[in-house]
Order: C-alpha cells, then sequence, then structure tokens
C-alpha cells in the first residue's frame, strides 16, 4: 500500500496526466477520469504497467491518439520531454516540402515567391530549417487561410502539365501548390476539420440509400393479416408485405489519372470503399482527366475498358457519380482527338461523351475534390458545370449532392 | 508473457493467444462492469476473444451478430403475433391466448439479461448499424434493463452480462457511445505474437515450416495493390492445406514457390496481383 503523502501526491500526478491529456489534444472526459479513479480504488491496478493499460482503455476511445497518450505517459510519469504537438507536425511538413523541393524545384521556388536560383544556394539542412520558419508563420497568422503562397489561381487553365504528342509530362498542377499538397497529407491524420473523414463519409452517403419495396414478400402485415382474418369470419389468413430493400444502382467513375488527382486519390479512395459498403449494386470506373470512348473498371486503365456507349444498356435510374477535379487542357474536352489514348479516336469529343452520359443517366452528376471557390480560375470546370451539376468533396457538398440525386425527376 | 502471473481471472483459452495487455483491459472492463469495444483490422481476433472469453470463465456465450437494417427492438425481444394468431384460432396449444407474456421471445440483448448464470454477450460489427441502433443500445446497457411495451412489463438484467462489442473500424461510432465503453484496439499480430498463434493452432508444426510460412505471409501481405490482405484465418487455413499435402516441401517456400494463393487471396484482382509478386521473390 502506498502512504497517505505519496497517495497524494501520485493523485496529483493523475490530474495532472489527465489535463495534459487534454491539452495535447486526446479527447478525454471526466467521467472517465472519475471511472479510472474507481478502478484504482477497486486495487484492480497494481503498476505503471497495469496504469498504463487501464489508463488506456478507460481515457481513450480511438485508436489515432495511441501515440499522443504514449507521449504524454512518457512525459507524466517518465519525465521525458513533451514536444509540443506542433512541432511534429511542422518537422513533417518541411520534410515532404523538401523531397516536393528535391523533385521538382522550380515549381516550389514559385510557390514559395523566391527565386529558385537563390533557394538552390541553401544546403538542404538550411532549407529545411527554412521551410520550418515559413511554416511557423504560416500557422501563426494565417489560421486556415492557406493563402500565403499566394499565387492561387495563377493559371487560368488550371493544368501545368503538357500534352506534346500524346504524351504527358509529369509535374504538379499550378493551382495547388506543393505547399498546400504536404500541409493537406499532414493535417488528414491530424485535424477533425480537415478534408472528409470517413465517418463523416458514412453519414453523407447514408442518405443514398432510399428504400423502395422490391423485395420478397416475406413480411407479414399484422394489422391487414387481422383484418382479412375478421373478414373470413376467423379463418386465418395471413397477408404478407414485401420487405424493404436496398436497390438503389450506383455507378462510380473516379479520375484516377495524372498529377493534378494525385492528393485526392486517397480522399477519392475512401469515399469509393465506404460506398461499396454500402450498396449492392455499384460499379466503379475509372478515367483518366475525362471521359472519351471509354471507361475501364481496373484502376490501372488497361485490361477490362468499358465503351461509354454500352451505358444505354443499364438502368437509367441509376445514380451516375463521377468524381474528377474536372481540371485539364481546354482542348482535352473539346477537341475531337482530344484523348492522351491513340484508340479514342472515334471523332467524338469529350464533352460531347459526357453529355451523352448526362443524358442517358437523369441522376448523373459530378463532385469535384476542388473547393468551390477555386472553381471559376479553371475554364473547364465551368465548361463541365453545365453539362452536370457539380458539387464539392465535402460534408457539406455531398449532402447537397445526395438531395439532388434523391429528387425526383 | 502470457504466463499469466498478475492476470486474475481471465487468462486465456486453449485456442486462444491473448497478450498479457489485452488480458488487463478484459479484466478491468469485467470489474467496472463496462462493455468493451474492440477495433481492428479483420482477423485480429476480435470475436474469438469473446468466445475465449466464455470459454476461460466457464459462461455461455450470446452472440449478436449486428445487421445494417437491425432494429433495437430485435435484439431485446419479440413479440410472435402470428403465433398468438394461430392459438387463438385453434386453440389446442398449451399456450395461454390471453396472456400475452408467453408470446413474447427474448432476442440476444434479452436473453442475456434474463439468463440465471451471468453470460458473456458479443455485439458483433455494431458499425454495421446506424448511429440510432448505438444510441438506443446505450440506454440499454447503461440501465440494464429494458421495457416490453406489449405487456408494459421492464425487464432487468438478473446477472450484468459481460459484453464485448467488436466494430471493423468503418466509421466512427458516436462520441457518447465511446464514453460509456472500455476501448482496445487490437493491432495486428507481429511475427513472434503469429508463430504463438500457429503453434496453439498446430502444436506438432516443424520449427522450419513455421518459419518459412509465417516469413513469406508477411512478405505476401506487403505486396502493394491488394485490396483485402490475407489475415490470421488466412494463414491458419493456409498452413493447414500445406500440411495436408503430401507433396509440399518447405524447400519449395523458401525457393519461392508459393502453393495454394488461392487461400489466402480470395479477391481474383488480389490473387493475380500476389501471383504475379510471388514469381518474383524467395523466402
Amino acid at each position: 500500500m502506498v502512504s497517505a503523502a505519496s497517495g497524494y501526491e501520485c493523485r496529483c500526478m493523475f490530474i495532472d496526466f489527465f489535463y495534459t491529456l487534454k491539452r495535447v489534444g486526446v479527447p478525454v472526459s471526466p467521467t472517465s477520469f472519475l471511472r479510472l479513479q474507481k478502478a484504482l480504488s477497486l486495487g484492480l491496478i497494481n503498476s505503471l504497467d497495469d496504469f498504463y493499460t487501464a489508463a488506456r482503455s478507460i481515457l481513450v476511445k480511438s485508436e489515432r491518439y495511441f501515440d499522443l497518450y504514449d507521449q504524454v505517459f512518457a512525459h507524466t510519469f517518465e519525465g521525458t520531454e513533451l514536444k509540443e504537438p506542433d512541432e511534429f507536425v511542422l518537422n513533417d511538413m518541411a520534410r515532404a516540402m523538401l523531397d516536393e523541393w528535391l523533385r521538382d524545384p522550380g515549381g516550389m521556388a514559385e510557390a514559395l515567391g523566391r527565386d529558385k536560383d537563390e533557394l538552390s544556394k541553401l544546403s538542404p539542412e538550411e532549407l529545411l530549417d527554412y521551410f520550418l520558419e515559413r511554416l511557423k508563420e504560416q500557422t501563426e497568422q494565417h489560421h486556415g487561410g492557406g493563402k500565403w503562397i499566394g499565387t492561387h489561381g495563377t493559371s487560368p487553365v488550371g493544368h501545368s502539365g503538357y500534352h506534346p504528342g500524346g504524351m504527358r509530362v509529369g509535374g504538379v498542377s499550378r493551382n495547388k501548390s506543393a505547399v498546400k499538397v504536404a500541409m493537406d497529407r499532414r493535417y488528414k491524420d491530424y485535424s477533425q476539420e480537415g478534408p472528409l473523414t470517413q465517418a463523416q463519409i458514412g453519414e453523407a452517403l447514408k442518405r443514398l440509400r432510399n428504400m423502395i419495396p422490391v423485395g420478397p414478400k416475406d413480411q407479414i402485415n399484422i394489422d391487414k393479416t387481422i383484418y382479412q382474418t375478421m373478414k373470413n369470419a376467423g379463418e386465418i389468413e395471413i397477408v404478407f408485405d414485401r420487405s424493404l430493400r436496398d436497390r438503389l444502382k450506383v455507378i462510380l467513375a473516379i479520375d484516377n489519372g495524372g498529377w493534378s488527382m494525385d492528393p485526392y486519390i486517397e480522399m477519392v479512395q475512401i469515399l469509393f470503399n465506404y460506398a461499396r459498403a454500402q450498396f449492392k449494386d455499384l460499379k466503379t470506373f475509372f478515367f483518366h482527366n475525362t471521359i472519351y470512348d471509354y471507361l475501364w473498371e481496373d484502376p490501372r486503365r488497361i485490361r477490362k475498358p468499358f465503351a461509354v456507349d454500352d451505358l444505354v444498356r443499364l438502368d437509367p435510374d441509376t445514380r451516375f457519380i463521377i468524381v474528377g477535379d474536372a481540371s485539364m487542357a481546354p482542348y482535352e474536352l473539346m477537341a475531337t482527338d482530344g484523348s492522351i489514348h491513340i484508340e479514342e479516336r472515334s471523332g467524338k469529343p469529350s464533352y460531347q461523351r459526357l453529355q451523352f452520359i448526362a443524358d442517358t443517366f437523369p441522376y448523373a452528376l459530378w463532385i469535384n475534390p476542388k473547393m468551390t471557390q477555386e472553381w471559376r480560375y479553371t475554364h473547364t470546370i465551368n465548361a463541365i458545370r453545365d453539362i452536370f451539376p457539380m458539387f464539392e468533396l465535402t460534408l457539406d457538398g455531398l449532402e447537397e449532392a445526395v438531395t439532388h440525386m434523391m429528387r425526383k425527376h | 508473457m502470457d504466463d499469466g502471473s498478475n492476470m486474475r481471472k481471465f487468462t486465456g483459452a486453449s485456442q486462444y493467444v491473448l497478450d498479457e495487455e489485452l488480458a488487463e483491459i478484459v479484466n478491468v472492463s469485467m470489474a467496472l462492469e463496462m462493455p468493451l469495444l474492440l477495433k481492428g483490422e479483420p482477423g485480429t481476433g476480435k470475436t474469438q476473444l469473446a468466445h475465449a472469453i466464455a470459454e476461460a470463465l466457464d459462461m455461455r456465450l450470446i452472440v449478436l451478430n449486428v445487421k445494417s437494417s437491425m432494429k433495437l427492438v430485435e435484439a431485446l425481444y419479440q413479440y410472435d403475433t402470428l403465433t398468438r394468431l394461430n392459438d387463438s384460432r385453434f386453440g389446442d396449444s398449451s399456450r395461454d391466448v390471453s396472456n400475452i407474456e408467453e408470446y413474447i421471445k427474448m432476442g440476444k440483448i434479452g436473453q442475456s439479461f434474463v439468463s440465471d448464470k451471468r453470460v458473456v454477450l458479443l455485439i458483433d460489427e455494431i458499425d454495421k448499424a446506424d448511429t440510432d441502433f448505438q444510441d438506443d443500445m446505450l440506454d440499454v446497457l447503461d440501465q440494464m434493463e429494458f421495457d416490453i411495451i406489449e405487456i408494459d412489463k421492464t425487464i432487468k438484467a438478473k446477472n450484468r452480462p459481460v459484453i464485448i462489442i467488436t466494430s471493423n473500424a468503418k466509421k466512427d461510432l458516436s462520441d457518447p457511445f465511446l464514453g460509456r465503453c472500455n476501448f482496445h484496439h487490437i493491432a495486428f499480430p507481429d511475427d513472434d505474437m503469429m508463430r504463438k498463434i500457429i503453434r496453439v493452432h498446430f502444436p506438432d508444426i516443424s520449427k522450419d515450416l513455421l518459419d518459412s510460412t509465417v516469413r513469406c505471409f508477411y512478405r505476401l501481405r506487403e505486396f502493394r495493390n491488394i485490396e483485402k490482405k490475407p489475415a490470421t484465418r488466412e494463414l491458419i487455413n493456409w498452413v493447414r492445406a500445406l500440411r495436408s499435402d503430401p507433396d509440399f516441401r518447405v524447400k519449395d517456400l523458401i525457393k519461392g514457390e508459393v502453393p495454394y494463393l488461392g487461400v489466402l487471396f480470395k479477391k481474383s484482382a488480389d490473387y493475380e496481383a500476389a501471383q504475379n509478386g510471388v514469381g518474383r521473390f524467395r523466402v
């Protein structure tokens, strides 16, 4: 047993532990803290190891915070230095920026608004420090703004890729600077406000399930059964109803090609995986930038082509959801030979194909991972918005999209 | 290790390899009478844990398999109107038609409440149900009672069941729900743990076979573009398949020939990808 004095010290330590957890952003509730006290008083916890496990299972409700918990635990009970959580994030971000710089010095220098040659003089360590400094400035001064890059929307076309002779030259889309991409990635794990989380998508997509009675007749309708039985003077007649079954058909077409979609792929993947669990009848297609003669059933877009012309054979009630940033060179959308792929030269420009899809499926719509305020800078987004209703890939955007799809045409 | 020096109640079962941490958590949850929520990727033995607890503590296990369309009342009780209607028409049953109570059947949660002995209640894959289901269930589990509206009766739990709830982490559960559970995330077993698990299932396995299969298994899990990675269950089945094949030699595996890939990879796209990948490695 512990003496009274050290017991008191212990208690203070626990309280300190609790508040440190709260301070670094682990959502801990007073109730759970009291519950931990109860566990302590029950004599269940006899060592620091026991305490570590028990306290974690009682206080921390998601594995996302396990790492933070470990750090706070080590800090409180073993006296290790607790890094400010921001430092971790910033360090990683700066490193990501360095990687980006090594891959694409020109783009990075431009994004930072600095001369490329000037930055080239710095050693990697110096660069890292420089990035870190800029990032700190950023978090202090423009939380949530993200405009410090300053070159927002420099290109009206919205894409830096070239298209000489059907080959795409790799490059980062200018509308979205590498820095911003790096920040996106980091924040995804830490922030609850960031882009869509799986839970949010689940909530939004749930609204897609429209229950319409087309299942087998295997539900007994008690009221009608009694009514019929009475009518039959007591001779039992059982009345069955159709059981409700989710029959919503969904086609997801995902733009998974090219640098411009790269930062969003993961987000889209979450959406797509979630959708798979939600619907019984779901087809997924892939395309690159925009749709020409074929959609592809395999993500690499080689093996299983699906002719766009064949879409007419599918149920027109299908919800046709296209996910893409709709950003490309205008002629990819408008020209009769816009496709990168040589075999896709039917002579029909992409915008006609899109129009065809929109005509075939009244419930078609386009979900864009780019935020609404960026749309007007990109010509092709405007052109595609004339064909499909477009929504942004946020919870709000999805909600609007779902409302749109559930509306009767 | 799992010799259980400081475990009080639950120390593992014959077919389940328990790590000390998890045993601790199970025991704390039982003592605090709190449901234990287990998350983790498929194949980490979430469901198995409930079976193991039931076996180790010699309690009955009641499993509630949650379905997406499930209403909470189905898990509590069911009023069998049809049988009652039938009885009232023909009157040849021993049941008393005027007593509705005879037509109430307990659902899984109900059964766990009325059982004379303490039971283990496994609520499997809670994340499948919608948020309403979870929130409604909270009250029931909190109060350890529910009402049967038809007969205006409250069912109180005779013994508070040991409640294990699993979630596949498809989406986060609601905060109030989490607040009432203890939480544990089961990580995918590491190399050592996996060896122990395999040994529990195949006590007489040779060291060669154990080493090479486990090593091969982790390499296979690292393949890219695999949608559903093989998990513990697949590994066990695979080892079983290899052992029952008289032509199989451990040497083949070391040379990079991996038979019965279909046992490990269940989706045809994954199977193809794995087959391509296997061509390029040696264990």
